[in-house]
């Protein structure tokens, strides 16, 4: 292991993260909400440590492998977050559980909230949260379509042939860097598309500012405690619908489409064609049974609530324009489970992935046609082109770590006193990184106790750095020279 | 499809099934519960249909290829399932309806042990006594199925028992091998039967529970003849410990009792990893239950504790479904970690229900491989069982099998909560139902009276499709399954 050049990379990080905190701090001088000091002492002391750690290890320019892959993908979510809680304690009013917990949730784009009365809270604040979910997404950006690819994590190699340029295996700095850039580019574009459509359909600007950030990082926390329910806009909540499901695309797709300007590559992209599919099939189910049962009186408010709703879960978002968790019969349930999908990789939506998914589907309907035919031969294919074996092991993989470590975290939770509805919804919509849940945890996560919360903000990072990157640190080999 | 061949078998299975209810009968005479005209009614149509089917079609001899086995698999449980429901049905105590005939009919053969009837203490014996027999014959079926059939069929990475069970095979010839397996399978089963039945007799249970409660437990059903279940008889701890050791023998495959039945030798048992694997993890799951009870003071005697402890967790990760106390009512973790342990289940080859041992066991293996295989892309890593490599397409098997399971869960789920249940009832009444355990929480948690009938038929097909380890029925929904 490289520690150094580890090390001198997080110092760059922590470097660059405390950036973060000047646009809140300028905007607590220009309101004088007197918050500015919560602000300072933070930026210092990111400042000074990444700076440190910089000086002494500014010289370790070392190529990094794929262990150091790991390491520093870990160690990004973990220590930016756990930094991240340090103007929370101070300008929140939080213990460090409570501020880890939210930093947390803000950086991983989870959306999950301990905080309360936020329309009284700071505007320096309110902006500094939505501020981290956004930066955690565009962390993230790079992670999905260029990090987590190279490194093989879950099957995530399949989509590796997409991105352009060449590659190997043992220098991954020069091609990460390159595609930074580029989809930096379109994270920003959009945003500003979406600040626009806000703004445009009556949203104020610094409401626009902030729910854009956590629109497109799909991360859901909003400056009022109603979240998007706030503005009984039906306008803004189709700005929102539009800006979630761009968000939920993979972003290679994005990039693509906006260098050549055809939109023929959305509708030529299987992923994004099965998620619409799923997105549209499960509105329509809402719908319809929120209708049948009565729940609202017009199918037109069922189908703009379920719309919503439906959108934002699936996306990992987690804005509410009602409480879902009181919809009758199954629709609590099964927004949860659909929250196990997800959005696309190479997204900043959280889930499993709809590539993934679909692949689950494939190979498992291949599993029955080999039944009836043992002696088929026929790979499972995505757009014609045959996956290798390697990668459906992979997802295969992944898929059961995810099902363990959801089991695991529940009874976890279970033991800490938790009911079995509140513990299924928390850990779904952590390990999703999706946000409100169901139970003691539909509106926030204050009713909670701080050991569940520190389990929750470890299902936030395991969901966000998916399963493997985590097992592969806590594996003995990995440390092994 | 070789229908005639396939109505052929039918036939005999029902002509054969049909004589099940004569012993029946014989407790009913010897009891005089009223119940004779019932029984011998359900005994007389069973037979009729059964030799309706079979007359025309008798000389129909093919052989059988694994489509047909599908069918035969499928028909097995579902139209066995409904003949045995006639009792249920015709006699006058229970005189149930259509639907919850069914569903203890279908409970019992796939020997889930979910029942719609309370009162159970004052029902007749004929029917008690014919109920506690379903399962036991369930078992059996499930035993022939899971060694015999199964791995012909290969499904979700069975053919890995096909090497293992002895003699020569060819794939598209399932008889005479199916027939010499199960007459050897069959003494197994008789054996421990009698054993568990002695066994009870002497911890001090009456002749008639002792038997009944055999059946129950050999074939891992947990049926009960009170409505305690074996918490009637909390006062005597000897037979909550005759009925751990059986729940323990009937969950392990038995291909090993057969070996070892041969071979006059107990040593492979602990050869076999998926034996050595099942029992680390009943062993953990006790231990975590016994502890848990004891420390929280929900047990105040450490004995109790363990004892209370074990059985539970035997009685469920087996998917036996046995209880002495309201486990459901048991504080925190508990009743949700029993209810996962399900999942897991008992062995392969066995009579009980989940997703079997083995499976999990190569999921971790797979699962660990793939953390390795991230650290070193390019190792190549065979995966090994007890020295052997794994193929591929067995581990891709399981892989299958295991979301299917999942995706199957998740949907059945969602349809219970559909018809009005709340999410622990309906989370535990699908566990319950597809792992074939028996009793859940919440408002399951002692029977399956207070749901609707569209419930119960979303769990009856929940249990045929757990008992059929899932694939077997999925494979019927698919358009190839039918084309020629």
């Amino acid at each position: 292991m490289r520690y150094a050049a580890v090390s001198r990379i997080l110092g760059i990080f922590l470097i660059l993260h405390s950036f973060g905190l000047i646009p809140p701090l300028l905007i607590s001088l220009d309101v004088g909400d007197g918050q500015y000091m919560d602000f300072i002492i933070p930026f210092c002391i990111t400042l000074g440590i990444g700076s440190l750690i910089w000086l002494v290890f500014r010289k370790a320019r070392h190529e990094l492998r794929r262990r150091e892959g790991f390491l520093i993908v870990a160690a990004f979510w973990l220590v930016l977050s756990a930094f991240s809680a340090l103007p929370l304690m101070f300008g929140g009013h939080l213990d460090f559980v409570d501020a880890f917990f939210e930093a947390t949730s803000a950086f991983t784009t989870t959306g999950s909230t301990v905080m309360s009365g936020l329309d009284h809270t700071a505007k320096s604040v309110r902006f500094y949260r939505s501020e981290l979910q956004w930066l955690g997404g565009r962390g993230l950006i790079v992670l999905a379509v260029a990090v987590l690819p190279l490194l093989g994590v879950g099957g995530m190699q399949l989509v590796r042939a997409e991105t352009p340029g060449p590659f190997k295996d043992e220098k991954l700095t020069p091609r990460i860097a390159h595609s930074a850039q580029h989809f930096w580019v379109i994270y920003i574009g959009l945003t500003l598309a979406c600040i626009i459509g806000y703004v445009l359909s009556g949203m104020p600007l610094f409401d626009a500012v902030a729910h854009s950030f956590s629109t497109l990082s799909t991360g859901g926390f909003s400056t009022h405690d109603a979240s998007i329910g706030y503005y009984h806009s039906l306008p803004i909540e189709i700005v929102t619908e539009i800006f979630m499901f761009l968000g939920a695309f993979n972003f290679s797709i994005h990039f693509l489409v906006f260098r050549r300007l055809n939109f023929g590559y959305y509708v030529r992209n299987p992923e994004i064609l099965a998620f619409s599919l799923i997105v549209a099939a499960s509105v329509l189910l809402v719908a319809v049974v929120l209708y049948f049962e009565q729940t609202y009186a017009s199918f037109f408010t069922a189908l703009r609530n379920s719309a919503f709703t439906t959108i934002s879960v699936i996306t990992s978002t987690g804005y509410t324009t009602e409480n879902f968790s009181v919809w009758p019969v199954m629709i609590p349930a099964f927004l949860m489970f659909i929250s196990f999908v997800g959005g696309c990789s190479g997204s900043t939506a959280g889930g499993m992935k709809v590539i993934r998914v679909m692949l689950l589907f494939k190979q498992g309907y291949r599993e029955l046609l080999q039944l009836i035919h043992p002696a088929m031969v026929r790979p499972v294919k995505i757009a014609g082109r045959p996956i290798s074996t390697a990668a459906t092991m992979g997802i295969w993989g992944f898929f059961a770590w995810y099902v363990a470590v959801f089991v695991i975290a529940m009874l976890l939770l279970m033991l800490g006193g938790m009911d079995q509805v509140t513990a299924f919804s928390a850990v779904t919509t952590c390990i999703n990184n999706m946000g409100p849940g169901l139970g003691k945890v539909a509106v926030n996560f204050q009713q909670i106790d701080d050991y569940q919360k520190i389990i929750l903000s470890l299902c936030m990072l395991i969901g966000r750095l998916e399963v493997f990157t985590l097992l592969v640190l806590l594996s003995p080999g990995f440390w092994k020279n | 499809m070789q229908f005639s061949v396939i109505q052929r078998i039918l036939g005999l299975m029902l002509v054969a099934f049909s004589f099940t209810t004569l012993p029946a009968m014989l407790v009913s005479l010897i009891y005089t519960d009223g119940e004779l005209i019932a029984l011998f009614h359900s005994f007389a149509i069973t037979l009729i249909t059964g030799l309706v089917l079979w007359l025309p079609v008798k000389n129909r001899r093919r052989e059988l290829r694994p489509r047909d086995g599908f069918m035969i698999v499928v028909l097995f449980w579902t139209t066995l399932g409904i003949f045995g429901a006639l009792p249920f049905i015709l006699a006058h105590e229970p005189h149930l309806s259509l639907t919850n005939a069914l569903f203890e009919s279908i409970s019992g053969l796939t020997t889930t042990g979910s029942t719609v009837l309370s009162g159970i203490d004052s029902l007749p014996k004929s029917i008690l006594y014919y109920r506690q027999q379903l399962q036991w014959l369930g078992g059996m079926g499930i035993v022939v199925l899971a060694l015999a059939i199964m791995p012909m069929l290969g499904i979700g990475g069975m053919q890995l028992y096909r090497a293992e069970t002895p003699g020569p095979m060819k794939d598209t010839r399932l008889t005479p091998r199916i027939t010499e397996t199960a007459k050897a399978l069959w003494y197994i089963y008789l054996t421990l039967t009698i054993a568990c039945a002695i066994g009870y007799w002497v911890a001090g249970m009456n002749v008639f529970d002792a038997i009944a409660h055999s059946y129950a437990t050999v074939s891992i059903g947990g049926f009960s003849t009170h409505d305690a279940s074996l918490g009637f008889y909390t006062h005597n701890p000897s037979i909550e410990i005759v009925a751990i050791i059986f729940m323990i023998l009937s969950g392990a495959n038995f291909a090993l009792h057969f070996t070892a039945w041969r071979r006059r030798n107990l040593a492979h048992y602990f050869a076999d990893s998926e034996f050595k694997t099942y029992l680390v993890l009943l062993f953990v799951i006790s231990a975590i239950t016994c502890v848990y009870l004891y420390s929280q003071h929900i047990v105040t005697h450490l004995n109790q504790a363990v004892l209370h402890g074990i059985f539970q967790s035997v009685s469920i990760a087996t998917t036996t479904g046995f209880t002495t106390r309201g486990y459901h009512t048991w504080p925190s973790f508990l009743p949700a970690l029993l209810m996962f342990s399900s999942f897991v289940g008992a062995c392969a080859g066995s009579t009980g229900g989940g997703m079997k041992t083995i499976r999990f066991l190569l999921m971790i293996k797979q699962g660990t491989r793939e953390v390795v295989r991230m650290i070193h892309p390019n190792s190549v890593v065979t995966l090994k069982l007890d020295g052997k490599p794994l193929p591929d397409h067995v581990i891709s098997a399981v892989w299958g099998f295991f979301s299917a399971y999942i995706a199957t869960f998740s949907i059945i789920l969602l349809l219970l909560m559909m018809t009005g249940l709340d999410q622990v009832s309906a989370f535990s009444a699908t566990a319950a139902a597809i792992n074939n355990l028996g009793p859940g929480l919440n408002s399951v948690a002692a029977n399956y009276a207070g749901i609707t009938d569209g419930a119960k038929w979303i769990l009856i097909f929940a249990m045929l499709i757990g008992r059929l380890e899932l694939l077997s029925l999925l494979v019927m929904f698919t358009p190839s399954f039918w084309r020629r």
